[in-house]
């Protein structure tokens, strides 16, 4: 028995020292770009592996600075809160409604939706890049919140209405009984019951919207517009031989997903399998 | 007879009134539901449902994007896509891509998953970490990839000249035989994670009683992986694979941010072909054929993958 706990003991410290060593090469990459943001040209050539000789923020200060970080950040967030309103305005009303209201054409309808989520948002971004200028919105942040929010629909009413139909009807039909308006009941007593779906819809949409590439690139043109993302690509285009100030910008870009991954770390991982796996 | 008159028409009336009140609920209620609805779904048409159709639309006229006419050609861009070298070229790569990324990417990731679920303390903090790369976007990962794949100042020929291997030091975005591969494991990093989270979730459901009974029959641990955690796994190896697959087929962003598709179109793709023809080429009409081809393959494999599940299921 004790031999066997010892064995035990035994197997479990090799198979943390097998994943340390795995989790530092995998997470390698980000550890160099932390050290390199610190460091000069110079620097990073001679020396790549080692710790910088000083933490100095030179490279922070100039990205920000020369790379206009600054307005790509409030850009970025302009248009994800936006989207994350609207999605969850739309979506979760109409997931309720799929998951709990009887109608004709439910199924259907339903479908339809489902068809999105197997689009590829490639085989229509050129068709959307010019009903939006027929809308006069390219290069308007506002057009990219719009498209963005109808590109996450499908998979966020799909999300939705799975939470929705984990909540027994009962609930809805003895407030009904109580005659309480279908919107007063889903307020006040169904989406309260679906906060847990909500909140990981709510993750997805920002990391989707926050982390988003092809939408920007397509439907922005003045640099000053720019999100996160398309400013960093950008970024990295002018300063094609400056390592240290394109490290400097790649931190920047990295950690406001890794600060929303960090506090919401159990319910993103939760989310993300539940919703994969239904 | 002078009273029934009267006495009818009330009758009528309360019908009317009824009538008329559950036509009134009726319509109330189609608001109500419309209510719900409709907000999601307008946004929904506007944005893919009317897109999608615009793009077959499109596919089937000669136009530029910026002239008032659109000439009808039928099915020319269709024809001149199977004859376009770079266009075929590009659905190759994608192919190759799919293969790389499932080799790569499906049986190490579930190896992993199963090291992390037999930890007993500290899995949380293991699956967090190795879930970091999936947090960063796109632009993160190409930006800090093709760095590190800089002939010049990159680390990993850095590291290869200091050792005295110069000769394995190559300049591994701009070789034809190297950029797929390259981009491929850059693609593997910034995925895996999520694929991690789906293994490590259908593993919670395998039953570790099996396991203790095949310990007693003096099974090792090669032989009861394959025996028992991959026969367990197989719905979550089902939707992981055909994640894998179709991610590979729509990868755009790190390709474009790291060789825009070069050189000499050694790592052109579908998506960014297809987006080089419309905004630089303005050939917007073959474009959006190029592009309806690639979601025809997208789809066709999703809801071909659907039904192939829910019938083995």
């Amino acid at each position: 028995m004790v031999t066997r706990l010892r064995q035990l003991k035994g197997s479990q410290l090799t198979l943390w020292i097998t994943l340390s060593v795995l989790l530092l090469f995998i997470t390698s990459p980000i550890v160099y770009a932390i050290l390199a943001s610190f460091k000069s040209n110079m620097e990073i050539f001679s020396s790549p592996f080692s710790l910088p000789k000083s933490w100095n923020f030179d490279n922070y200060i100039g990205a920000w600075n020369l790379g206009n970080f600054k307005t790509y950040f409030l850009n970025s967030a302009f248009i994800t809160i936006g989207g994350m309103v609207l999605v969850a305005l739309v979506a979760a009303p109409a997931g309720y409604a799929f998951a709990q209201l009887s109608f004709k054409g439910n199924n259907l309808i339903f479908y339809l939706v489902l068809l999105g989520m197997a689009l590829p948002v490639q085989a229509i971004i050129i068709p959307i890049f010019f009903q939006l200028k027929a809308m006069g919105m390219v290069d308007t942040l506002s057009g990219v919140t719009l498209v963005s929010a109808g590109l996450a629909l499908p998979f966020s009413i799909f999300l939705m209405r799975n939470t929705f139909r984990d909540v027994p009807k009962e609930l809805r039909e003895s407030a009904a009984m109580d005659g309480a308006g279908e919107w007063r009941t889903y307020w006040t007593i169904m989406l309260p019951l679906a906060k847990p779906g909500l909140v990981a819809l709510l993750i997805f949409t920002f990391m989707n919207i926050w982390n988003d590439f092809l939408l920007p690139l397509v439907l922005l043109i003045s640099q000053e517009k720019f999100t996160i993302s398309l400013g960093l690509y950008s970024f990295q285009g002018e300063q094609t031989t400056n390592f240290g100030l394109i490290f400097g910008g790649t931190v920047i870009s990295m950690i406001p997903s890794i600060i929303v991954y960090l506090i919401f770390q159990r319910s993103f991982v939760e989310g993300m399998a539940s919703g994969a796996n239904k | 007879m002078s009273h029934s008159p009267p006495v009818l028409e009330m009758d009528n009336k309360k019908n009317v009134i009824a009538v008329n009140s559950k036509a009134r609920m009726k319509i109330k209620k189609a608001i109500t539901i419309a209510s719900f609805l409709l907000p999601g779904l307008l946004l929904y048409a506007v944005f893919m449902l009317y897109p999608m159709i615009d793009a077959i639309r499109y596919s089937f006229f000669d136009w530029d994007g910026a002239s008032s006419t659109m000439n009808f050609v039928g099915l020319e861009n269709y024809v001149q896509l199977t004859k376009d070298d770079i266009f075929l070229k590009s659905l190759g790569h994608n192919l190759l891509w799919v293969v790389l990324s499932l080799a790569l990417m499906v049986v190490p990731t579930l190896v992993l998953a199963v090291l992390i679920s037999r930890v007993k303390k500290g899995k949380t903090f293991f699956r967090a970490g190795f879930y970091l790369p999936s947090v960063l976007s796109l632009a993160v990962v190409g930006v800090l990839w093709s760095k590190i794949y800089d002939p010049m100042m990159g680390p990993i020929n850095v590291f290869l000249k200091t050792v005295g291997l110069d000769s394995l030091a190559k300049n591994w975005l701009g070789e034809p035989l190297f950029v797929i591969p390259a981009l491929v494991i850059a693609s593997t990093w910034a995925f895996y994670g999520l694929y991690l989270i789906l293994f490590l979730a259908g593993l919670q459901s395998v039953d570790y009683s099996v396991y203790e009974a095949a310990d007693i029959d003096g099974a090792g641990p090669i032989s009861k992986f394959w025996h028992i955690t991959i026969p367990s796994l197989r719905n979550t190896l089902n939707v992981v694979i055909s994640m894998v697959i179709i991610h590979a087929l729509k990868g755009f962003a790190l390709i474009w941010i790291m060789t825009q598709g070069g050189p000499f179109y050694m790592s052109e793709v579908v998506s960014t072909y297809v987006y080089k023809a419309a905004f630089s080429m303005n050939k917007v009409s073959y474009a959006t054929a190029g592009s309806v081809v690639l979601g025809i393959i997208v789809i066709a494999f999703t809801i071909g993958f659907n039904y192939y599940r829910e019938r083995t299921e």
